[in-house]
């Protein structure tokens, strides 16, 4: 569903108005102490490899808090609001690749003909490749023409024998093709002024605190309203700290998680014990007990719209790609009696493969996410236990709905089909966490594990493509201190460094003819971060190199950085972005899963079943997953600009 | 030449004599606790020509040389500021500190180590004059130091405004504002619970607890620090980062690192913020010198940096870079002691305490180099509580209400201003536990 302008002005101007009531006595009094506000305006303006403008945000963000201290039988109550309004312009700017004017024309591989364009495969009027009678392939190109589109994965990899289809990149008001409703739809304001939607995210945070002082010394606190709730002691990793949503089409994953988490309507309640003696000999120096009910709608990640910069894995150029397909179906590369040699390019019909819609939970009671937390200090060490219910934030593509098949017409659930439908399925957590300090050794070592449940991974061998698995995620994070005298003799450097882990529980891979079939995640996988920070200029400059590693993808990411504070008003940060490393990986695209059985039956497949991949493979769509996000966007090494003016 | 005013001898030959007749004990622990505490009591010291009310400057400053430390002396050599002399004045700490020290006396010994300390509970542990011949004078002086009443049983800095500065141009390159809260588990000796805090599982001796203000860009960055009552342990400190949002435990074994950016190591606070443990410890001797002792009230203050309802105003600054508060000095008896690194690796060589003997503050600090060369120097002003703030009046607190810390090598220094509150409701227990911050974090 595109946004209406009528629609966002109703929420901007509800919206507005109510946080400008609260907040009015605290814009009055600007002076007092209780009050206070706070603002900045900032300029990021990135540029990338290969293509020249990838971000020229403005920001505009105001902090409001008013302290209206105790209020009838509450203590410590407080209004806080944070506001934020982006332009970015860089689909202004850089039209040609991410605006109006993006995309074009495209060609995909043919195994006959070297390239064709899109609406010249196989069931085409341009081809000449006999079909057999009754059959609906070939599809409108006035409905789906060859423009305004790119080849998926294009920027990373060529078609290689694999894969590949056209996918539009224009804003949805400009090209509304792929545009799946509720979910990656932005219209180009919706790009532009990425704060002003359906769901008001220029109201960044609007929640109200207030504290129950009991007797016993304890104190229930809770924070009611739109806002971020933060689990976890890691940084740049989220094991635990799940319960926002996150925005990745901002910077990926490389944007400080303060400013990327998308703030929702929760209720979060503490009852704070402080120094407690549970039973003798067991005395916790800090304990508290947490419950987090989020109730506001669900949202998922914000993954990027293809035809913006950053789209993480790449995923929201493939869903475009995919659903452009099952609305009105398209030229897919390498297709028809496809071997490792390549394929056919291949025109499906609307109606047969690719992904039919998302289905956006709906706000009801069961559709809310609670968490609960234990956390304390216990002589030398902190610990948290954390259990949540919610939904995944990932989309899981489900197959086994009803689509056309295209050599008889009839529609019916076929197994392994690629045609699919987003769900979000109930994801259940459990974990915890741990830091500590060594003293003999003067570093901190910091712990988070999370279990869970519930989540589903793309799966080959399964006739619906998909399985649910368990899953352990881990980091292990030191933190330490390190003079270096040669380079700074006043303050040392911050050494900071992280091992993420991953086992997908019930993996499940199989080796088939051609190759191997399954979940592509990697069964097992750890990616290292480091991070060393030094100071100069009693700390106005501080420059900073952060690097991570996926050890499996064998993708390394580069961010150096110098961040200068020119006064206490005006920061400077110049930094860059860089990749090395593999980028594009293979894995089975179930080209060979044999759906409409007998027809797509892999030519080499000795037996071939139905719905049983033979485990062709390709780079699209499913290596992403091996690839993961520093593989994926090996080709978008940035220099970055940012400036910010705080009033 | 330093010299004494005998204020009445025959009252004290009086009182001896009928003290030896009842008991010469306590009369002599009556003595020490005199000493100690009121050592302005029958005497108030003097230097040939330093009157209260003059100033020394470049002109005059040879003159005074014997009472003032080098490094501060070289300043006023160098034109690069002055010092208005105050009368001296006591600064009685607060009763309950004194009996709790009275009730001890003998009680309290060192440990085989450095850093052990036995028999403590509350009060000054070792109020004895020095003795130059004991080899662990210097090392019982810092615990003076380390238990000494310091901010009281708890207290606040409310807020609290540091500048760093450019001492060539004067140009203030970054304001920083602070709320900071003290809270001492043990050797309480007003604030109920006496003496201690209970539960305290990790059997703390202090807390300290510091939000910052402003600037934006660090705003609501908060730290707490607890402090094992084993000084041989280090310190449990989190930082709450405002952009993270997140609590971290932090390394604090560098505690010789510039803390924001500021001139100040974290191991600089208060005079010396590290353990005992740390450092060699040897006593150099007692003498009368100019420390920075005033009434706060009686002072040209700062109308610009702070303003509140209550009318408080902040110490200004002036001199060389805006480097030196306006404030008064006193001639006062001052320990000197000095501190060596046993760690070699330590970015100073020494350090060099001035500790007043009366309040067991040190006022006075000169750091040297690896190379043995004057590195930085810092100034506590210390302010009478009963001309400050109207809560402040009869707490027995001597306010540190200013502080300038000088790196004379990078002509740069770092300038402290203060509103010191010494209110228990400031600073309550559930402050110091690690949730406070992720609750006050926003």
């Amino acid at each position: 569903m595109q946004t209406t302008i009528r629609g966002l002005r109703f929420w901007c101007c509800t919206l507005a108005g109510s946080a400008s009531l609260t907040l009015l006595p605290a814009i009055s009094a600007v002076a007092q102490d209780d009050t206070r506000v706070n603002g900045f305006y900032e300029n990021a303006t990135y540029g990338r490899e290969g293509v020249g403008l990838s971000k020229f945000r403005n920001t505009l963000q105001m902090e409001l808090e008013k302290k209206a201290g105790n209020v009838g039988m509450f203590n410590n109550v407080s209004v806080n609001a944070t506001l934020r309004g982006t332009y970015d312009g860089v689909y202004d700017l850089n039209e040609d690749e991410y605006g109006r004017d993006a995309g074009g024309p495209i060609l995909l591989q043919d195994i006959a003909s070297g390239y064709v364009a899109h609406g010249n495969g196989v069931g085409s009027p341009a081809s000449a490749i006999p079909l057999p009678p009754g059959n609906t392939f070939g599809f409108d190109t006035t409905q789906n023409p060859n423009e305004g589109m790119i080849v998926l994965g294009e920027r990373l990899h060529d078609q290689a024998n694999g894969v590949a289809f056209g996918v539009p990149v224009q804003p949805c008001d400009v090209d509304s093709r792929g545009c799946i409703d509720d979910y990656l739809d932005k219209d180009m304001n919706e790009l532009r002024f990425q704060e002003f939607n359906d769901r008001a995210d220029f109201i960044r945070e609007l929640y109200v605190d207030f504290d129950l002082n009991f007797d016993s010394g304890n104190i229930l606190s809770t924070r009611l309203g739109k806002q971020q709730v933060i689990w976890g002691r890691t940084d740049l990793f989220r094991v635990l700290d799940v319960i926002n949503p996150v925005d990745f089409s901002r910077n990926n994953i490389y944007d400080e998680l303060e400013d990327i988490r998308i703030p929702m309507w929760i209720l979060k309640t503490d009852y704070r014990m402080g120094p407690t003696r549970v039973s003798e000999g067991l005395i916790f120096d800090d304990l508290n007990f947490q419950v987090v009910w989020n109730f506001d709608q669900f949202r998922p990640h914000d993954i990027g719209q293809c035809g913006q910069p950053n789209v993480i894995l790449d995923a929201g150029c493939f869903f475009r790609g995919m659903n452009n397909l099952w609305e009105n179906g398209g030229t897919v590369a390498n297709f028809a009696g496809a071997t490792p040699d390549g394929g056919l390019a291949t025109d499906f019909g609307p109606g047969q493969i690719g992904i039919r819609k998302a289905h956006m939970p709906d706000w009801s009671l069961s559709n809310t996410q609670l968490g609960l937390k234990m956390e304390g200090v216990y002589g030398d060490v902190g610990f948290s236990l954390n259990a949540l219910t919610y939904r995944s934030q990932l989309p899981s593509l489900r197959g086994g709905i009803p689509a056309e098949n295209a050599f008889t017409g009839q529609t019916d659930v076929w197994p392994g089909l690629i045609a699919f439908d987003i769900h979000f399925p109930r994801v259940n957590l459990v974990g915890g966490s741990v830091d500590y300090y060594s003293q003999p050794i003067d570093t901190v070592f910091r712990v988070e594990t999370a279990y869970t449940s519930g989540e589903e991974f793309a799966n080959t061998l399964r006739e619906r493509l998909y399985s649910e698995s368990d899953v352990l995620r881990y980091v292990i994070g030191a933190d330490k201190n390190i003079s270096i005298p040669l380079l700074n003799e006043t303050q040392s450097f911050l050494f900071s460094g992280q091992l993420f882990g991953q086992h997908i529980l019930d993996h499940e891979r199989e080796q088939r003819t051609y190759g191997e079939a399954g979940i592509p995640d990697w069964e097992h996988n750890w990616t290292a971060t480091l991070l060393i920070k030094g100071f100069y200029m009693n700390g106005r400059l501080s420059p900073q190199i952060i690097t991570a590693h996926d050890f499996r993808a064998q993708a390394t990411a580069i961010a150096p950085s110098v961040d200068w504070l020119v006064n206490n008003n005006f920061r400077l940060t110049l930094g860059a972005n860089f990749k090395v490393g593999d980028g594009a990986r293979e894995f089975d695209d179930c080209r060979s899963c044999n759906p409409w059985h007998p027809f797509t039956q892999t030519p080499g497949v000795a037996g071939h079943q139905s719905g049983e991949s033979a485990g062709l493979s390709g780079y699209e769509p499913l290596g992403r997953f091996q690839s993961g996000p520093i593989g994926m966007a090996q080709k978008e090494d940035e220099i970055q600009l940012t400036a910010r003016y705080s009033f | 030449m330093t010299t004494t005013k005998t204020k009445s001898v025959l009252r004290l030959l009086i009182a001896g004599c009928i003290a030896g007749l009842v008991s010469t004990a306590p009369l002599a622990n009556e003595a020490v606790i005199t000493n100690s505490f009121y050592p302005y009591k029958t005497e108030t010291p003097g230097f040939k020509g330093l009157e209260p009310g003059m100033v020394i400057n470049q002109n005059n400053v040879a003159q005074f040389k014997e009472i003032i430390d080098p490094a501060f002396y070289g300043f006023i050599e160098k034109g690069w500021t002055s010092i208005t002399v105050g009368e001296t004045t006591t600064f009685d700490l607060h009763p309950n500190y004194v009996e709790a020290t009275r009730v001890a006396l003998g009680d309290v010994a060192l440990g085989d180590q450095v850093g052990e300390i036995n028999g403590w509970q509350a009060g000054r542990p070792f109020p004895q004059e020095p003795d130059a011949n004991d080899p662990r004078a210097g090392e019982k002086l810092a615990w003076n130091y380390k238990y000494g009443y310091n901010w009281g049983d708890s207290a606040a800095i409310y807020p609290f405004y540091w500048k760093y500065r450019d001492m060539d141009s004067g140009k203030v390159e970054r304001t920083i504002k602070f709320n900071f809260h003290f809270l001492n588990y043990k050797g309480r000796v007003i604030q109920e619970p006496t003496p201690e805090i209970t539960p305290n599982p990790s059997d703390l001796f202090r807390a300290i607890y510091v939000q910052v203000l402003d600037p934006a860009d660090v705003r609501n960055t908060q730290l707490l620090i607890h402090r094992a009552a084993d000084d041989l342990k280090r310190d449990n400190s989190w930082l709450y980062l405002g952009f993270q949002r997140r609590v971290r435990r932090l390394a604090t074994g560098q505690v010789t690192d510039a803390f924001l950016g500021s001139d100040l190591m974290i191991e600089d606070f208060e005079g010396y913020n590290g353990r005992i443990s740390d450092m060699d410890w040897t006593y150099k001797g007692t003498r009368y010198m100019l420390m920075p002792f005033y009434n706060h009230n009686d002072l040209t203050l700062d109308s610009e940096t702070h303003s509140d309802s209550d009318g408080y105003q902040v110490v200004s600054f002036s001199g060389q870079g805006g480097c030196f508060p306006n404030i008064t000095w006193q001639l006062r008896k001052v320990h000197e002691v000095e501190s060596v690194p046993v760690d070699e690796s330590h970015p100073l060589s020494k350090r060099v305490h001035f500790m007043d003997t009366q309040t067991f503050t040190i006022p006075r600090t000169v750091s040297y180099d690896r190379k043995g060369s004057l590195w930085k120097t810092f100034t506590i002003g210390q302010a009478h509580p009963d001309h400050h703030l109207p809560k402040n009046e009869g707490t027995g607190v001597s306010i540190d209400d200013s502080f300038s810390m000088i790196d004379v090598q990078a002509s740069h220094c770092t300038t402290g201003q203060f509103k010191g509150q010494v209110d228990p409701e400031m600073s309550p227990p559930s402050m110091f536990n690690v949730q406070h911050l992720r609750a006050t974090g926003s």
